[in-house]
């Protein structure tokens, strides 16, 4: 895997946000390679950006946020200076598309599910009249609606929360994009149908050969689907590795306690492991470690420089002064430990 | 639908029934003297009392509404007592109709034309300037009593344009000023529904998918935004419609245009019984007509609304 190219190379991310006249500093410097074929997680708790994160590739930031620095380079061409929404365009639904968390209200209530198939079709490709229909109804089959040329006819409040999800993923999948984001694609939906959905998505990930996103804080969904993880908080990405580096092997005191808060690996009759804390306002700059104040075995250099990306092997990095040479040995929480064990015991 | 149909037509008709006879009701509780006019302090008390025996006025409440709805089911509608002496109440009425329709007819068109554009033009600027100054004219329209712009309206308009003052129906330019001063209350309604809609629109969900879908923001305004605050309007649309064509009964009497609403407000303070019922018919089936027309407008714009229940789950 770490031979095939950066499909999307991310560096020194920052995006801004104008709230009320107060500047917000959503990411905070965020670095990523997307490598083609691959599928990543984004985790992290609600706020910490992963949302605004890859909303930065589509130019789909809310109207007062805006790139401040840092590159996105996605087929050679840097997106962070695409100014119009007329250059967006061209890569928006088209190279990139998104499916979104609920399919209740992502669809048009007034207009068939063909017709809103049609559309991307039309615009991206050209496609008119009978032509875009029998693509649209094609794209409906292959998301596995049954009978796709008679319900392409039917409206979304005839489909059911699973089914509107498939049709989002048919509309995202309509121009056969290289790169799908899906922001919590299941989270909206019942336990049953989540794994049909992740189902999906791997099915058409191997036919149509795209690179998927996942933003999740489902972790259970990460180990399911993803190659490579990144751990996300604060605006930054504090940890990235392979799934089995970032579940097996996690280096950074955030990922340890966001692992460490699986009810899987708690206890019986113990209470469940939760973050302390907050986290930190993005409106005021932030010193040191951004999680050092929720962290209660923080280094006293946490409190006052930003640690740097440290490499744990070529393809896991962390951000965390514990890697460096010179930081005390800090054993990881026992929940940690426990899950490296058991991993040993199933490779051995 | 067709069973939707049937049902309301029926309940209108209830609604029908009930408005018309509290019509009937208070117009009997009007003191008898007024039936008189000036000719009161003239007649014998024998006379007046001839009278009222004519107009049927002194048969018991229960007969009188026998008789009226009795006439009414053979499609008589009487004659007018007091406002014309015995000319047929539609014979009264019938010319006054083709001025009410169409000032109401032009001054719809004009208000729905410019409301809703004012209002698409608001949303587009939203939260700029633009948007600002139409909610600052409808603010205007809404808050300072008609009475005192609509004079403007005419005084000034009048000089400035050199049209006339009055209605002159051999003088097309007459026109100008009554239909403007009906749609100028009707662009603000439509104008402030259509921008609270579209904006209702704008910050829901399948509009950030249709943003990822790359669409224009032209094309996600006119395929879908306006599309989809169409369906709300739709079903206030006939009622205001309506509205205007039977709303204008203040224009109507400050241009003396020879409509229903001017003769409304004359045979009412006239007691002229016959005449008031037959109006009151007219208008309350006008405004039951144009709900009744919006549900069914928006049950063919929205296809979610079935107006019967389906057989069996879906």
């Amino acid at each position: 895997m770490g031979t095939n190219e950066s499909l999307l190379s991310v560096r020194d991310l920052v995006v801004k946000f104008n709230l009320r006249g107060q500047v917000l500093t959503a990411i905070r410097g965020a670095s990523l390679d997307l490598y083609e074929g691959q599928t990543l997680a984004i985790v992290g708790e609600s706020g910490s950006g992963k949302s605004v994160f890859t909303k930065s590739f589509l130019g789909m930031l809310d109207q007062n946020g805006w790139v401040d620095s840092g590159s996105i380079l996605f087929e050679g061409v840097e997106l962070s200076r695409y100014k119009s929404q007329e250059e967006w365009r061209a890569v928006r639904g088209k190279k990139i598309a998104m499916v979104f968390q609920d399919p209740m209200t992502a669809l048009n209530p007034l207009k068939t599910i063909g017709k809103q198939i049609e559309e991307v079709l039309e615009l991206h490709h050209g496609l008119k009249g009978l032509h875009a229909a029998k693509a649209a109804a094609e794209m409906l089959g292959r998301v596995g609606i049954s009978d796709p040329e008679a319900r392409a006819k039917q409206y979304p409040h005839e489909f059911s929360g699973g089914m509107r999800q498939r049709v989002v993923i048919a509309i995202a999948m309509a121009c056969k994009p290289r790169i799908l984001i899906c922001d919590e694609p299941t989270t909206a939906l019942d336990v049953t149908i989540q794994a049909q959905i992740l189902d999906l998505i791997r099915a058409l990930q191997k036919d149509f050969g795209f690179t998927t996103i996942y933003i999740t804080h489902d972790l259970g969904v990460v180990a399911n689907v993803a190659d490579r993880v990144a751990v996300m908080y604060a605006g930054q990405i504090v940890e990235q590795g392979l799934v089995e580096e970032i579940f097996y092997d996690p280096r950074h005191p955030y990922t340890w306690a966001l692992l460490s808060s699986l009810p899987q690996l708690g206890v019986k009759h113990e209470p469940l492991y939760a973050i302390k804390g907050t986290p930190p306002n993005l409106f005021k700059p932030i010193k040191g470690d951004a999680f050092a104040p929720r962290n209660p075995k923080a280094l006293k250099i946490d409190f006052e420089e930003e640690p740097p990306e440290f490499f744990v092997s070529p393809t896991h990095s962390a951000r965390t002064w514990l890697l460096d040479p010179q930081a005390p040995k800090l054993e990881p929480p026992a929940a940690i430990r426990a899950l490296r064990a058991a991993y040993e015991r199933s490779e051995a | 639908m067709l069973k939707y149909s049937i049902k309301r037509l029926l309940q209108s008709l209830v609604t029908l029934f009930i408005v018309v006879t509290a019509v009937f009701m208070l117009m009997r509780l009007l003191p008898v003297e007024g039936y008189f006019g000036d000719a009161y302090d003239k007649l014998t008390e024998s006379q007046r009392e001839a009278i009222l025996q004519k107009m049927g006025l002194l048969d018991p409440w229960y007969v009188q509404i026998g008789n009226f709805y009795a006439g009414l089911l053979r499609g008589e509608l009487g004659v007018s007592s007091i406002y014309r002496r015995d000319v047929p109440v539609l014979e009264v009425i019938a010319p006054r109709v083709p001025y009410s329709v169409r000032f109401g007819l032009a001054a719809t068109a004009m208000s729905i034309f410019l409301g809703l554009a004012m209002g698409i033009h608001m949303t587009r600027h939203k939260g700029r300037l633009w948007d600002k100054t139409w909610t600052a004219y409808i603010v205007f329209v809404t808050s300072v009593p008609s009475a005192v712009y609509l004079l403007f309206v005419q005084l000034y308009g009048t000089s400035l344009f050199k049209v006339p003052l009055l209605f002159d129906k051999y003088r097309p330019s007459s026109w100008i000023l009554p239909v403007v001063s009906i749609a100028v209350t009707g662009i603000a309604g439509y104008a402030m529904w259509m921008r609270r809609y579209m904006v209702d629109e704008l910050n829901k969900d399948y509009i950030k998918l249709a943003r990822a879908k790359g669409l224009s923001d032209s094309a996600i305004m006119t395929r879908h935004v306006m599309r989809n605050a169409y369906v709300p309007m739709a079903q206030y649309l006939p009622a205001a419609i309506l509205a205007t064509i039977s709303g204008s009964i203040y224009i109507e009497s400050l241009y003396s245009i020879p409509g229903m609403g001017g003769l409304l407000v004359d045979v009412i303070q006239r007691q002229d019984n016959p005449l008031v019922q037959a109006l009151c018919l007219i208008y309350s089936s006008v405004g039951i007509l144009g709900l009744y027309l919006g549900d069914l407008l928006m049950a063919a714009f929205d296809p979610r609304i079935q107006l019967v229940k389906s057989e069996g789950a879906r």
